[in-house]
Parts: C-alpha cells; sequence; structure tokens
C-alpha cells in the first residue's frame, strides 16, 4: 500500500533492490568531490546511501539534517563509476531528490521557485532567449570590462560574484532550426541537438561542431521541434517534467535513424537514460530505449567516424573531464585522442576527472561548495600553466572560465570541438600558404 | 555519568564546534564500517593533530566516556565499530602528507591519509608505499597501522609492521609520545612493534614515518586461468618451490570472477573455475626469465591459458579485478561477510574443500579470494541480513570456517585484525597468560578498558549483544545521560 511508504511519493521512491547493492565497502569515498572537501562521512556517497536506507527502512524520518546531505550531493557521479559493486548512484540520487521535490523538510520556496524557472524558462526557448539577452549583452560589454578594470567589484562582493559567473564572451546565438554550416558532399548524416542555455550562450560550440561534421562530410540537421534534455529537472527531482521533455524530444527526433550528437555532456548523458527515465511509461518504454540508443556526445561520435582531418594546434592542452561524460557516459579515451590528434601538448593535472563545481544549477544553490571545488581547479591551473582548459559542457566551460580568472593566469577556456575545428582550420590555412 | 549535552559541552572545548557531530542523522552514518555489526556512537569528534586529539581522549577519560579511532571506516573486522557506544574519534582532519624525503627513502604523514594517496605522490620521486590492501583508494594509513594491514603486495615485501618506522601517538592515556622514530631499528623494547597491530586499543597514532622504496625496473602480470582451485593452488605451490618469491601472487574462484567481471569488464573469462594473477618484478632480465617459469608451471599444473599484461594499461585492469573483486559481490547477494583466515600453503587445498563443505552445509553460497602466495584466504558468506535468523546464522558458519584454519594449523587473521568480530576466538590460540600479557600491555598505554573497548581481547565487560539501537537513538534528546 502507497500509504505504508516512508517515502513521499512512493512511485518514484528509490528502489530497494538498488540501494541493496550497496555494501558499504568505501571504495567511493575519495571519489567523492563533496567527501574530499569536508571528511564527512554523510557528505559522501556511501554515507548518503546510508541515509537512503535509514529511511527507507523507517529508522529515521526524513529531516531537514538528512536533506542538506543529499542536496550537498553534485551528482557527479564519481562514485558511480568506482563502485565494483555497480550500485546505481545517479539513479538513486534522482529518484531521492524526486522525494524531496514532493515533499522538502526545509527550503520548499525555493524549491518551487527552481522549479517554477527550470520549468518556464530554462525549458521555453524564447522565455529563455529574452532572459539570456540581457546576460549575453552583459557579458560583451565595455561596461563590464571597465567594471573589471577599476576595481569597484571587489567594493561590493555580490557585483563580484556575479561577474565571475559571467561567460567571458558570448557569440550569437545557434537555436532549434537554426541554419548550421554543411559539407560540400555530403555522405553522412547526424542530428544536432542544441539544448537550451547551450544554444544561446554557446552557439559558438554549435557551429564548431557542424564545421567539424562537415569537414568529415556529415550533413548536419538542426530539427525544429527539439526541446531542452530536462537534465536539470531530472536532477533537481522534478522527474515528471524531465519525462514530459524527454517525451517531446522524442517525438521531434525519432523517425529516422540518424544519430543524434550532443556536444553537452550533461544533456546526453540524460539523453542516454531517456530509456530508463521512461521505464515505467507504456506508450514511450520502447521509443525511448531506441531513442537512447541513436544518442553520441560529439567527442565520441567524432572520434568513431574513423577520419583523420588534417589539424594544428600548439601549446599547452589541459582536458578537464565532464563528469557526465567521464561517469556518467564512461567516455575519457576519445577527447584525448582528438586532442592529441591536433599536435597539442596535452597535459594531464591532478583530478582531472573531478567535478569541477559547476554541476548545473548546482553553483547557484550552493555556492560555497562549488567555490571550494573551483578553487582546486585554479590551483591545478596555476601549477600547470596550461594554454588552454578544454572541455565537453557548457556548465564546466563557464566554471572554468571563473577558475582561470581566478588562477590568475592567461589561458583560453574551449570546448574539444572548438578547438578541433581551430586546429583543423589553421591546417587548412596552412596547406593554402 | 554525562549527560550528552555535558559531553558535546566538553568535546566542542576540545576541537571547536565545526568538528563535533551529534546529530542523530549524523552520527548514523558512523555506525558501521566494513563489517555487518553495527552500532551508533554519541558522537563523532575530528581533532587536527596531537594536541587536539590529546584534549578529546583526557576529556573522555575524565567524564568515563568510551572512545573508539576511526579511520576511513573499511574495516573488516568491526574495529572502528563503537562497541559500546561512546566517542568515535574520526582522523579525517589529518590528512596531510607532511614530507617526503627521497634521499632516506621516508615519508611523514598524518593518519587520515588514504595509503593510494601516498604511493602516488612517492611516484613522482620514483619511490612507492608497499602495503597495498585492496581498500587502498579509501584505507588510510592510520587504519593500516591499527590492523597491521596487507595486500596482494606484502608477498615478497611484508607487511605495515616492516613499513612504518616511527609513531607520534596519542596513548589510550592522552599523552603524546613517539614510538620509534625517523631512523629504523631502534634499540630497547619495540614499542612501535606493539602498537602496530594493536587495533586501536593502545591509543591514536597522529604522525607515521614510513619507510619507502623504489618503483621496480620491471613488471610482468600474468594471468593462469584454470579449470579448477587445486590446479591453481598447486601451481602456487610449484612457483615458490622453484625459489621463485613474486611480488604478489592471488587467486580468484569460479564466484569470484564472475562478479569481478560483471562489475569491472577486467578481462577474466567468466568461465574459468579460478584465476592466478602472478606478478613479478626486478631488474628486466631476471624477470623475464623467472615469468616464462612462472606461465611453464602454470601450463604444468593444468592451466587452459596464461595471458601476460602487454602494457600497464592492461596490467591495472587485471589488477582492477583483483582489487575490486570483493565490492563487486554486491552483485550477486545484499551482503557478505569477509573471513581472513592463514593456513599452511601446504593446507590450501585441504582448507578450501572443508570452507565449502561448512557453507554448503549451512546452505550459503561462498566465493573465495585468496592472497595464495602466504596461505591467506578470504571465504566470502553471501546473505541477505534482512532474511530473519541469518546474521546469527552466518556467524556461525564464518566461526566454523575459523576454526578449520586455526585446526589446520593457521591463524585467526592474515590483515583484516580481530577487532570484535573474532575476539571470541583468541583462546584457540593463545593462552590465559597470553591474554593477560596482552592486558597488561594495554595498562602500560594507560588503556584500562575504555579505549575501542570489546575489540582484540576477549575481556571487558558490556561487550554482548550491539542490540539495535533505533529506539535509544531517537528516545535520546540533550539531557538522557549517555
Amino acid at each position: 500500500m502507497a500509504s505504508d511508504s516512508p517515502w513521499p511519493r512512493p512511485a518514484d521512491a528509490p528502489a530497494a533492490e538498488d540501494l541493496s547493492r550497496c555494501v558499504h565497502c568505501g571504495l567511493c569515498v575519495n571519489s567523492c568531490p563533496t567527501y574530499a572537501i569536508t571528511g564527512l562521512e554523510a557528505e559522501s556517497p556511501r554515507g548518503r546511501i546510508h541515509l537512503m536506507k535509514a529511511v527507507a527502512e523507517g529508522r529515521i524520518p526524513l529531516t531537514a539534517t538528512v536533506q542538506s546531505h543529499w542536496e550537498l550531493c553534485l551528482q557527479c557521479r564519481a562514485c558511480e563509476a568506482v563502485c565494483p559493486s555497480g550500485v546505481p548512484y545517479g539513479r538513486l540520487m534522482e529518484k531521492t531528490r524526486a522525494q524531496l521535490d514532493a515533499a522538502p523538510p526545509s527550503g520548499a520556496q525555493s524549491r518551487q521557485m527552481r522549479r517554477f524557472l527550470l520549468r518556464n524558462v530554462v525549458a521555453r526557448p524564447r522565455v529563455l532567449a529574452a532572459i539570456l539577452a540581457p546576460v549575453r549583452w552583459l557579458a560583451n560589454s565595455a561596461v563590464r570590462t571597465a567594471a573589471v578594470r577599476s576595481g569597484i567589484l571587489h567594493l561590493i562582493p555580490p557585483l563580484a560574484r556575479g561577474e565571475r559567473m559571467l561567460p567571458n564572451r558570448v557569440g550569437a546565438p545557434l537555436r532549434r532550426g537554426g541554419d548550421v554550416p554543411q559539407p560540400a558532399a555530403p555522405r553522412g548524416e547526424a542530428i544536432l541537438f542544441t539544448g537550451c542555455v547551450m544554444g544561446e550562450l554557446f552557439g559558438d560550440v554549435h557551429r564548431a561542431t557542424a564545421r567539424v561534421l562537415a569537414r568529415a562530410g556529415i550533413r548536419t540537421e538542426n530539427a525544429p521541434l527539439q526541446v531542452c534534455c530536462g537534465a536539470l529537472s531530472a536532477h533537481d527531482g522534478d522527474l515528471e517534467f524531465a519525462r514530459r521533455l524527454a517525451r517531446q524530444n522524442i517525438d521531434a527526433l525519432e523517425g529516422s535513424e540518424a544519430p543524434i550528437v550532443v556536444n553537452s555532456a550533461g544533456c546526453g548523458a540524460a539523453m542516454k537514460e531517456y530509456g530508463e527515465l521512461l521505464d515505467g511509461d507504456r506508450a514511450y518504454a520502447e521509443r525511448a530505449r531506441a531513442f537512447s540508443a541513436r544518442v553520441r556526445d560529439a567527442t565520441e561520435y567524432v572520434a568513431g567516424l574513423g577520419v583523420e582531418t588534417p589539424a594544428a594546434f600548439t601549446g599547452r592542452v589541459a582536458y578537464q573531464d565532464p563528469c557526465h561524460l567521464a561517469h556518467a557516459q564512461r567516455i575519457r579515451e576519445q577527447p584525448r585522442q582528438l586532442l592529441r590528434s591536433t599536435g597539442c601538448e596535452l597535459v594531464e593535472t591532478n583530478g582531472a576527472d573531478m567535478c569541477c563545481g559547476a554541476a548545473g544549477i548546482y553553483s547557484l544553490v550552493q555556492p560555497t561548495m562549488s567555490a571550494a571545488l573551483r578553487e582546486r581547479k585554479a590551483d591545478q591551473f596555476r601549477a600547470a600553466r596550461p594554454d588552454v582548459v578544454v572541455t565537453a559542457n557548457p556548465g564546466c566551460q563557464l566554471q572554468y572560465q571563473a577558475a582561470v580568472r581566478e588562477a590568475g593566469i592567461e589561458a583560453r577556456v574551449m570546448h574539444v570541438m572548438e578547438l578541433l575545428d581551430e586546429a583543423q582550420a589553421r591546417a587548412e590555412t596552412e596547406r593554402q600558404d | 555519568m554525562p549527560t550528552r549535552r555535558e559531553l558535546i559541552r566538553e568535546l566542542t572545548a576540545a576541537v571547536g564546534a565545526a568538528n563535533v557531530l551529534w546529530r542523530p542523522e549524523d552520527l548514523l552514518v558512523y555506525e558501521f564500517d566494513g563489517t555487518i555489526e553495527r552500532q551508533a556512537p554519541h558522537a563523532v569528534v575530528f581533532p587536527a593533530g596531537a594536541e587536539e586529539t590529546a584534549a578529546v581522549i583526557r576529556a573522555c577519560n575524565r567524564l568515563g566516556i568510551p572512545i573508539t579511532p576511526r579511520g576511513a571506516g573499511t574495516g573488516l573486522s568491526g574495529g572502528a565499530i563503537p562497541t559500546r557506544r561512546g566517542v568515535i574519534i574520526a582522523t579525517a582532519r589529518m590528512r596531510r602528507i607532511l614530507e617526503i624525503d627521497p634521499v632516506n627513502r621516508l615519508a611523514v604523514v598524518e593518519p587520515g591519509l588514504p595509503n593510494l594517496q601516498l604511493s602516488e605522490a612517492a611516484a613522482a620521486h620514483g619511490l612507492f608505499y608497499a602495503p597495498d590492501p585492496s581498500s587502498q583508494r579509501a584505507c588510510t594509513i592510520g587504519g593500516n597501522v591499527a590492523e597491521n594491514a596487507g595486500g596482494p603486495h606484502c608477498l615478497a615485501l611484508g607487511v605495515t609492521q616492516n613499513h612504518v618506522i616511527g609513531l607520534e601517538v596519542v596513548t589510550a592515556a592522552g599523552e603524546v609520545t613517539w614510538l620509534g622514530n625517523r631512523v629504523p631499528d631502534a634499540f630497547g623494547y619495540d614499542l612501535r612493534g606493539a602498537f602496530v597491530g594493536s587495533e586501536g586499543t593502545l591509543g591514536i597514532a597522529t604522525k607515521v614515518v614510513v619507510r619507502l622504496l623504489p618503483l621496480p625496473a620491471s613488471v610482468v602480470t600474468l594471468l593462469g586461468i584454470f579449470d579448477t582451485v587445486e590446479q591453481a593452488s598447486h601451481t602456487v605451490s610449484a612457483i615458490i618451490a622453484a625459489g621463485m618469491i613474486p611480488a604478489a601472487m592471488e587467486m580468484m574462484d569460479r564466484l569470484t570472477i564472475e562478479a569481478a567481471e560483471a562489475g569491472l569488464q577486467c578481462g577474466y573469462p567468466p568461465d574459468a573455475g579460478a584465476v592466478l594473477l602472478v606478478e613479478l618484478d626486478g631488474l628486466p632480465g631476471p624477470v623475464e626469465t623467472q615469468a616464462a617459469r612462472a606461465r611453464a608451471e602454470c601450463f604444468e599444473n593444468g592451466a587452459r591459458e596464461v595471458r601476460v599484461a602487454q602494457d600497464a594499461h592492461e596490467r591495472e585492469l587485471l589488477w582492477k579485478g583483483r582489487k575490486g573483486a570483493i565490492g563487486a559481490l554486491g552483485r550477486i547477494a545484499p551482503n557478505y561477510y569477509i573471513l581472513d583466515g592463514v593456513v599452511p600453503r601446504s593446507k590450501l587445498v585441504e582448507v578450501m574443500a572443508r570452507v565449502s563443505a561448512i557453507a554448503e552445509s549451512y546452505g550459503l553460497p561462498c566465493a573465495n579470494v585468496f592472497h595464495a602466495g602466504d596461505g591467506n584466504l578470504h571465504p566470502l558468506i553471501l546473505f541477505d541480513e534482512r532474511q530473519p535468523g541469518m546474521p546469527a546464522k552466518v556467524l556461525a558458519a564464518g566461526a566454523e570456517i575459523m576454526r578449520a584454519c586455526v585446526d589446520a594449523g593457521g591463524s585467526l587473521s592474515g590483515e583484516h585484525g580481530i577487532g570484535f568480530e573474532k575476539r571470541d576466538f583468541m583462546p584457540w590460540l593463545y593462552s590465559e597468560t597470553d591474554i593477560a600479557h596482552m592486558e597488561q600491555l594495554r595498562g602500560v598505554f594507560g588503556n584500562s578498558g575504555d579505549f575501542n573497548p570489546c575489540k582484540l581481547l576477549p575481556t571487558g565487560t558490556g561487550c554482548g549483544e550491539m542490540a539495535h539501537q533505533e529506539a535509544a537513538l531517537r528516545a535520546a534528546g540533550p539531557d538522557a545521560y549517555v
């Protein structure tokens, strides 16, 4: 009987068989960024799972303290990648967040606000475009440059924080349905997933991706009816809305065998798991699995094409694994392989695969922990002195821009596709010379 | 008896409010280690350094509150379980590497440092720290000292005891002192030796001076694949009889192989009856010769195939399977009870058969992982603790298996320690006089019974049933007596 459940939303409760997988061996704890910072068992995957078990077994009520431990989790899934027992931690935490979404012991208002924004702003292309227009203007404006130079920001900490979160420079958006570069003689076709914030703030990455695909002879389709992937909602516990978006994307992109190429690791990870998300939906479960099977991260797809497009790039490049690429999608080698193919000097920094603290909306919701993790990256950059910091996810890209500024070094921050595109373009120019 | 409020006030005075946990939900996650025992403490404190640690210990002694030290909570004998509740002293705020001295080949570290992080840092100097328990990603140097931890590579290089040369400790009486120092082989009574392996009953190490060894010039790792555990066991004996001392020699049985392969994709053939992982290291020439010989011994004893790791990546993969094997058994059953018996290598096959028979008589599945080279076996009984009466049944089967090891001329622990779980078996190997002497040694360090109570020795009071403490946890307000 549902009313017997200790969980406020039994339909999405963490599954007993997932919970029982954890044998508390502890091999995960040092992969956990929040454990690395705090040293507290309750801020480790093992501790968080133990609290889930305790609530599930009715040993403790779901209190605000328990909630705080679950909410400090970045959902980076580094623990999942090292777990010998195969605990599906990402799924457990999503389901746990769904319980907090249903009945949060504290902070109900800010949760409602987040839910509202994710549903009505982030997932609505036109609203999002309107909201982000001033951000783009501000990021690129002379006002900002002047404010930074004058040092006035140091006097007003909230402004300084705001400035730090702004992107370096924002190119023109590339929204769903928009024109993308195409090859002269196509030999294949792929669908480019444009996403929500990605399309608004990282249109440059989309265009770079399409150019890389074009050079490999791949025609890029930019489907007009695609929507936000729903990852942010799912991570925050709003599974209902995440499922709605998933169904919309399936409707928009099915009916073709073409791979769905995603250059945002977080979106790609979520879309590869649509099959799981819609498992209980009779009309969509099968279609969702078929959809997920077509999803490819851009680095995975391009590396898999096996085309050696000439590329030339000099300088020290520090690749930082996006969590949802390395841990959720288990893709580590392909981006490095693509970078190495440009001839650059690939440097491995310590903890390259540890979360940078961006983690979707985490940097807004948990600014202290997020900053602590960003500072760790800044320390690494100061030591490694890269010319370029490269990653493959929009949130990480913004966070690394801030970390590089914090480190006080001169380094560009790029997406793998941007670097690859630039390196290929450079090789073309050199050939023509 | 103090109230909880008084206890928290004293602890806060010693380490600051930010470093004391007292909320029931926060304490609940300190009720377990790697075993199946459970008991939540009244408080957890995180001292930084010897002085704060000493202040906490003295405060607890004054109040008559039991203390249990804790590293990463990966222990496999219940050593970090606060059996009589009280205060857990966790070393999580002491996890720095204070010094690496490549010339004298030693490092000074804090006790909360994860084992693997030491070897990773030492690698920059071409050095490594030898003891490598399978939990090395997580387990701490302090915990390794307490349990005298081993690991696959202890076959040739020895256990923690052989690699710790000095310790700064806070004794159970709350006094700060050094045992040994930076120079090995100190004269006089070896109190450092007494402390290593004392399972957190004599005090807490706050600094550890460890030996570092040069990384081997050449390593060959091979995987012998067999149809039966017997064949693999005979190979182990044959390799040693041939005069080789491999760096490591590890065996896994079918159930373990299945779990490891399913969970870690390490390249073990899932249909094999046993695999034997043999690692040889040293100078390139001799290593090649030895590897060829080890390979021949595998085939001689019935191996169906022998794979040799071609590069560091392949070697890592083979080891990943071994080091994650135990956790991977979580795929097969929700719980396991891991045993740690040692038998003479010549009795390995015989004892294995006995272990299978015992597990079968209880109707319990049993997987096996062995540090085969030194006769250290780890039978893992698989079960589901939610089945009524199951934990008691599993413990009974475990006791019978341990008895079988002792009867075969073996011992109770290779590397996991005695802890809470095997303390009642101590009389199988030690006389009353022996145990009384050990008890006296505790007294020398100021432990009158409240410092990690109910561990290692079958003495002390209040160590009976670790009842389910939920009701107590819920009822205990700040004014309840502890």
